[in-house]
């Protein structure tokens, strides 16, 4: 028995895309307001001349970012830039990073800063750079989605991280991102792949379970089908897949766009 | 009967017993005190502010300030005036070796159980949760962990064990786990991995981590959790012998004294 993609479907992926899609594209916006401030005629235009550096950036990232972590029903916890080992003057390694109101991490309430110790002879220190949020568009060179997954060594909870690559004549001098709560995640998607009527999954690339409409496969949990892990294979290196493929135990699986997610509908 | 209606009045209690109980700047000293002595914090680490560590830990002010004096009284830090001044982290070995075994011989055999029967059930169900929903870079961070750890000091195997431990929790993808975890990290680690201070325990700690990372790798969720739960009992056995060892030399002199009597020597 197979599950016949069909238009309910498309249309679902369609909307899973949609619920993401302004996410990558704010993001992206952050990303080419950066690169133009960094290089090329605009250079300077809202920092100064000269080196950049982590004192004059770090002003020009809350702007960004700030407007949408204090908005009222934002699906974001979270957002800055991170900068390249190396790249601005004045910090070696840097995260200029904001967390909104409702992230329940920390001491206090409302916009506040990420504290994170910058120093590599710390025993608190992380290489960011082996983190998968880093890693993975270092690699690809294009935006990626990590997570699920527990944040512990920033804001301690259940969470999707967005990034992209921002570039200066073609080199990658940081990164600009966001934090989602996947609960918040689940409650916006849920309603959406519930109208399919089938017993369907949305997964991440790696098959990590993002949310389902059946009980027992739990967020968080690997979604382990035959043949799964190859159909996801493309999503990884973050090539976009259009069409459907079709497991040997009769479920389809279905990308969302290019988010990098898919749905697997179950026989 | 009445047994049940006890149980519910006690289950209603809780709910208006003090959040935290009293005596929280005792909390803080013993907290600060065991990162101290088992190594976590090192020596001339310099530590938080006053106002810093009342905002992390969540406490008042004066709170911080009156377990800052009561950790300089007992030695454990001192404190430095001006503008690189502070409270700084002073390690003397045989301090801390008496202020460890003062506190493995005040705590009970049934206490010292307990504890561990706590970790023990949050750390093997991380270990089971984790086999079952480790992906590929998952199992790559735990091997990387262990690679990195430095066998030759308690304190470098300490660290080691905390870092595999929380990298477990944060691959069962269970917030509450991660919390559970580092608290109890603070609260029985300093105890529980006493046994670190000898090199035989140290290279069994090495094989029961190679242990769980075999487990997740073969995904067999059961033999992560006994491979955990297992090591976890080993070190409490320790620990009671260790405290049998300190109790019999505390009370050698008086049974030295008592056998140059006569009437007490046996025939």
């Amino acid at each position: 028995m197979s599950v016949d993609v069909d238009v309910t479907a498309e249309h679902i992926t369609r909307r899973i895309a949609s619920t993401i899609d302004p996410v990558f594209a704010m993001i992206e916006g952050w990303r080419d307001v950066l690169e133009r401030e960094l290089a090329g005629p605009y250079a300077g235009a809202l920092t100064g001349d000269g080196e950049p550096t982590a004192e004059r950036l770090d002003p020009v990232v809350a702007a960004l970012v700030s407007g949408e972590l204090d908005r009222e029903g934002s699906l974001i916890t979270g957002a800055g830039f991170v900068a390249a080992p190396g790249f601005l003057a004045d910090a070696p390694w840097h995260l200029a990073w904001w967390l909104s109101g409702s992230n329940t991490f920390g001491p206090g309430s409302g916009l506040r800063r990420l504290s994170t110790v910058d120093d590599p002879d710390s025993e608190q220190f992380r290489d960011y750079t082996t983190l998968e949020w880093w890693r993975v568009p270092a690699r690809t060179g294009t935006r990626h989605l990590t997570g699920p997954y527990v944040d512990y060594l920033c804001t301690d909870d259940y969470t999707v991280t967005i990034t992209t690559p921002v570039r200066v004549a073609g080199e990658m001098v940081g990164l600009v991102g966001t934090d989602l709560y996947v609960a918040r995640l689940e409650q916006v998607l849920l309603p959406v792949i519930r109208e399919s009527g089938h017993p369907c999954t949305l997964v991440n690339a790696s098959g990590r379970i993002v949310a389902s409409t059946d009980a027992r496969r739990p967020t968080g949990a690997l979604l382990r089908l035959e043949g799964l892990s190859e159909a996801l294979a493309p999503l990884r290196d973050a090539v976009t897949v259009t069409d459907a493929a079709s497991l040997p135990g009769g479920e389809a699986v279905v990308p969302c766009g290019d988010t990098s997610l898919a749905l697997v509908l179950e026989a | 009967m009445p047994q049940a209606t006890g149980r519910a009045d006690a289950t209603r209690a809780v709910v208006f017993s003090p959040l935290d109980g009293a005596g929280r700047a005792e909390l803080v000293e013993q907290r600060l005190t065991d990162a101290i002595v088992s190594g976590v914090l090192r020596d001339g680490e310099r530590l938080p502010s006053e106002s810093e560590l009342a905002r992390s830990l969540g406490v008042a002010v004066v709170t911080a300030r009156e377990a800052l004096v009561a950790l300089r009284d007992k030695g454990l830090v001192h404190t430095k005036r001006g503008r690189d001044g502070g409270s700084f982290v002073t390690h003397d070995r045989d301090a801390t070796t008496r202020m460890v075994d003062e506190r493995v011989r005040s705590l009970s055999r049934i206490e010292l159980r307990d504890l561990s029967l706590h970790y023990a059930a949050i750390a093997g169900m991380a270990a089971e949760i984790a086999a079952d929903r480790a992906s590929e870079d998952d199992l790559a961070s735990l091997i990387e962990i262990d690679a990195r750890a430095d066998l030759a000091t308690p304190g470098g195997a300490r660290r080691a064990m905390g870092r595999f431990q929380l990298e477990i929790a944060a691959v069962s993808q269970s917030p509450r786990l991660v919390h559970e975890e580092l608290r109890l990290q603070a609260e029985a680690g300093p105890l529980l991995w006493l046994c670190l201070r000898e090199q035989d325990s140290r290279d069994r700690s090495r094989a029961a981590r190679l242990e769980v990372i075999e487990a997740v790798r073969d995904v067999q969720p059961e033999r992560a959790r006994r491979a955990t739960t297992d090591h976890i009992a080993s070190a409490v056995e320790w620990l009671i012998d260790e405290k049998v060892r300190l109790e019999q030399a505390a009370a050698a002199p008086a049974a030295t004294a008592t056998a140059r009597h006569p009437e007490g020597a046996r025939p």
